[in-house]
């Protein structure tokens, strides 16, 4: 595989310049990226607070002792709370993106493509304000979406008793509030995160549609197949690259998401929102009482989602070969 | 025909049909999609006691300024600092990033020197590692630098941007190398063909690299939560703590301050929303 080019000719000052100006940053890169991944992995081997003076180093060792797999052992089977908690938060994440993933399809999808049918001018003002969500802080739109999500006064369940329906007891905090083996709070996630995260998909499959010959859609017409044939038979296959690779990414970011747990729930009612990222946030930053836990925390999350990239580029492969 | 001018007719009715049933569900998204921002514009102007009745009021009844008064006025809350934090991190983010994938990428796309292999792996290996992974190294480096609480803390870890060299480096190669020949034999150093021949020709792939920089900074809250404590250091988004742990009852506040947080960015969109919708669209396609 040729990925990066050969210039010939190059002179004994020309590549000193190169090699010059690319040290500065390959160090950086080795200090801030490899040595912190080496660092982070290291970490998770030894019970260690950063309080404790440990003797080898990094502080490693000493005070803070060589655990060997400890950590590991402690998430799989422990009985201490970070080690149950994160157990749950590993169940809510993958039941996080399982929610967030086919509901953000079912939306961009039919969304794109109904776009795509409409007037170019009026394409690119609706693609302009379905996108502005996820221009948007996420901070600020949490904010907001807590206050729809308010109990009584909130604009959410203000709706529900216009249309005569009654409101839930409480969207974000009602731990016995369940559906179907969901937690109401989780759902109420789950629907903010996709409002704020659609567009980006959104303007994918625009492209992607786009992308697609008018001749080969007009040869469906002329088959004869309808409106949804075309779409089923026609688009889906010559977009299912571009499907894949939404796919992964949205995954990806699903399971790293944490600013909408923080702000809206901080992993409650009784945990059914506790995601890993917040798991590994609060066992290091705030408790901040075992590093080498919260580091094993952050390697299993790291193993999960480099098996999931590499599955699904996998399946990617094998797609598009077809 | 008359058969033949029915179907027509009939077909026509269908796509007239159709039509208005994608635009009603167009609206519809539309309409789910703007409400919480016309929910946030009209209930910064209610005070908290209108926004939290029973039932709500729609439009404000006696529309106030006295959320923004009260954050403005609000003598420990130094607002205007929050804002230059913000937007000084997020300009030193941005120029630093430009420079450094600029610069790496012109270097792998034009250059050749030992290791080069090596340390582009090197690259691509950065782009694969998450930043949950890093954060706890990341911040213990930081405290052994003595850069904890300094606005340093928000810079100093992102200063190289793997994704963005990677993407710098296939840009550069469609420039055609007699442009940079042609500077050598006027005589320009190596550093300065980069700056002066080289830096020009990447205005496009710049801009959509520092704008998506910039809004990554500018809207960033997991980190600053964990590297800031005192409230002169804080940005932007950290004012919404502020308010939490301030006036967690009042909710009309909390709001306003999301909307000072929001605003600045789309302000931006307003002007540059076809050109950032299009970046985000290519570089998802790199």
């Amino acid at each position: 595989m040729q990925i990066l080019p050969r210039p010939s000719r190059l002179t004994a000052g020309q590549r000193r310049f190169a090699s010059i100006g690319i040290a500065p940053i390959l160090v950086y890169v080795l200090g801030f990226g490899i040595l912190s991944m080496l660092w982070a992995t290291a970490m998770s081997f030894f019970a260690y607070t950063p309080t404790r003076q440990g003797s080898g180093f990094l502080g490693l060792g000493g005070a803070n002792p060589f655990v060997a797999l400890g950590n590991y052992r402690e998430l799989l089977w422990g009985v201490t709370k970070p080690a149950k908690v994160f157990r749950l938060a590993v169940g809510n994440t993958f039941l996080f993106t399982v929610l967030a993933l086919p509901l953000n399809l079912l939306i961009t999808l039919p969304l794109a493509v109904m776009l795509e049918s409409v007037r170019e001018r009026m394409r690119t003002l609706f693609r302009a304000i379905y996108f502005l969500p996820t221009i948007t802080s996420s901070v600020a739109t949490y904010l907001i979406w807590r206050e729809l999500y308010a109990d009584n006064w909130g604009l959410i369940s203000t709706f529900m008793k216009m249309i005569g329906l009654t409101p839930p007891k409480s969207f974000l905090f009602d731990s016995q509030a369940v559906y179907f083996g969901v937690p109401l709070a989780m759902v109420a996630c789950v629907i903010a995160h996709v409002w704020q995260d659609f567009g980006y998909n959104l303007v994918i499959f625009i492209a992607a549609l786009q992308g697609i010959p008018k001749s080969i859609r007009e040869a469906a017409k002329i088959d004869g197949a309808n409106a949804w044939q075309e779409f089923r038979f026609v688009v889906v296959p010559l977009l299912s690259r571009t499907l894949l690779f939404t796919c992964v990414l949205t995954v990806l970011s699903s399971l790293q998401v944490f600013v909408i747990f923080q702000l809206l729930t901080r992993g409650g009612p009784n945990n059914q929102t506790q995601t890993m990222l917040l798991s590994i946030y609060q066992n290091a930053f705030v408790f901040a009482n075992n590093l080498g836990l919260a580091g094993a925390m952050s390697m299993v999350l790291f193993m999960i989602i480099l098996i999931l990239t590499v599955v699904q580029f996998r399946m990617l492969r094998t797609q598009w070969e077809y | 025909m008359a058969a033949i001018a029915k179907d027509k007719q009939s077909k026509s009715g269908i796509s007239v049909l159709a039509k208005a049933g994608v635009y009603i569900v167009l609206l519809a998204g539309l309409l789910v999609t703007v409400l919480p921002f016309v929910y946030i514009l009209l209930s910064v102007f209610k005070t908290n006691t209108e926004l939290i009745q029973v039932p709500p009021t729609f439009l404000p009844q006696n529309p106030t300024f006295i959320n923004f008064t009260t954050i403005f006025t609000d003598k420990d809350l130094n607002l205007p600092r929050f804002f230059y934090n913000s937007l000084f991190v997020s300009l030193a983010r941005v120029g630093i990033t430009l420079f450094t994938s600029s610069f790496a990428g012109y270097i792998f796309a034009k250059y050749d020197f030992r290791g080069k292999t090596f340390a582009f792996w090197m690259i691509l290996v950065l782009i694969m590692i998450p930043f949950q992974v890093v954060m706890i190294p990341n911040y213990l480096i930081l405290a052994r630098l003595g850069l904890m609480d300094t606005l340093w803390a928000l810079i100093v870890p992102t200063m190289v941007d793997a994704f963005g060299i990677f993407m710098m480096k296939q840009f550069i190669e469609s420039l055609p190398s007699e442009l940079l020949d042609a500077a050598r034999i006027d005589g320009s150093s190596e550093f300065g063909i980069y700056a002066r021949v080289a830096l020009p020709q990447m205005g496009a792939p710049l801009a959509s690299l520092g704008i998506f920089t910039f809004m990554a900074t500018w809207n960033d809250y997991l980190w600053p939560l964990i590297v800031i404590t005192s409230t002169e250091n804080r940005t932007l988004p950290l004012l919404l703590t502020w308010y939490d742990t301030q006036h967690s009852s009042n909710h009309a506040l909390g709001l306003t301050g999301g909307l000072i947080i929001l605003a600045p960015i789309m302000l931006v969109y307003i002007f540059l929303q076809r050109w950032i919708v299009d970046s985000a669209t290519q570089s998802a396609f790199k």
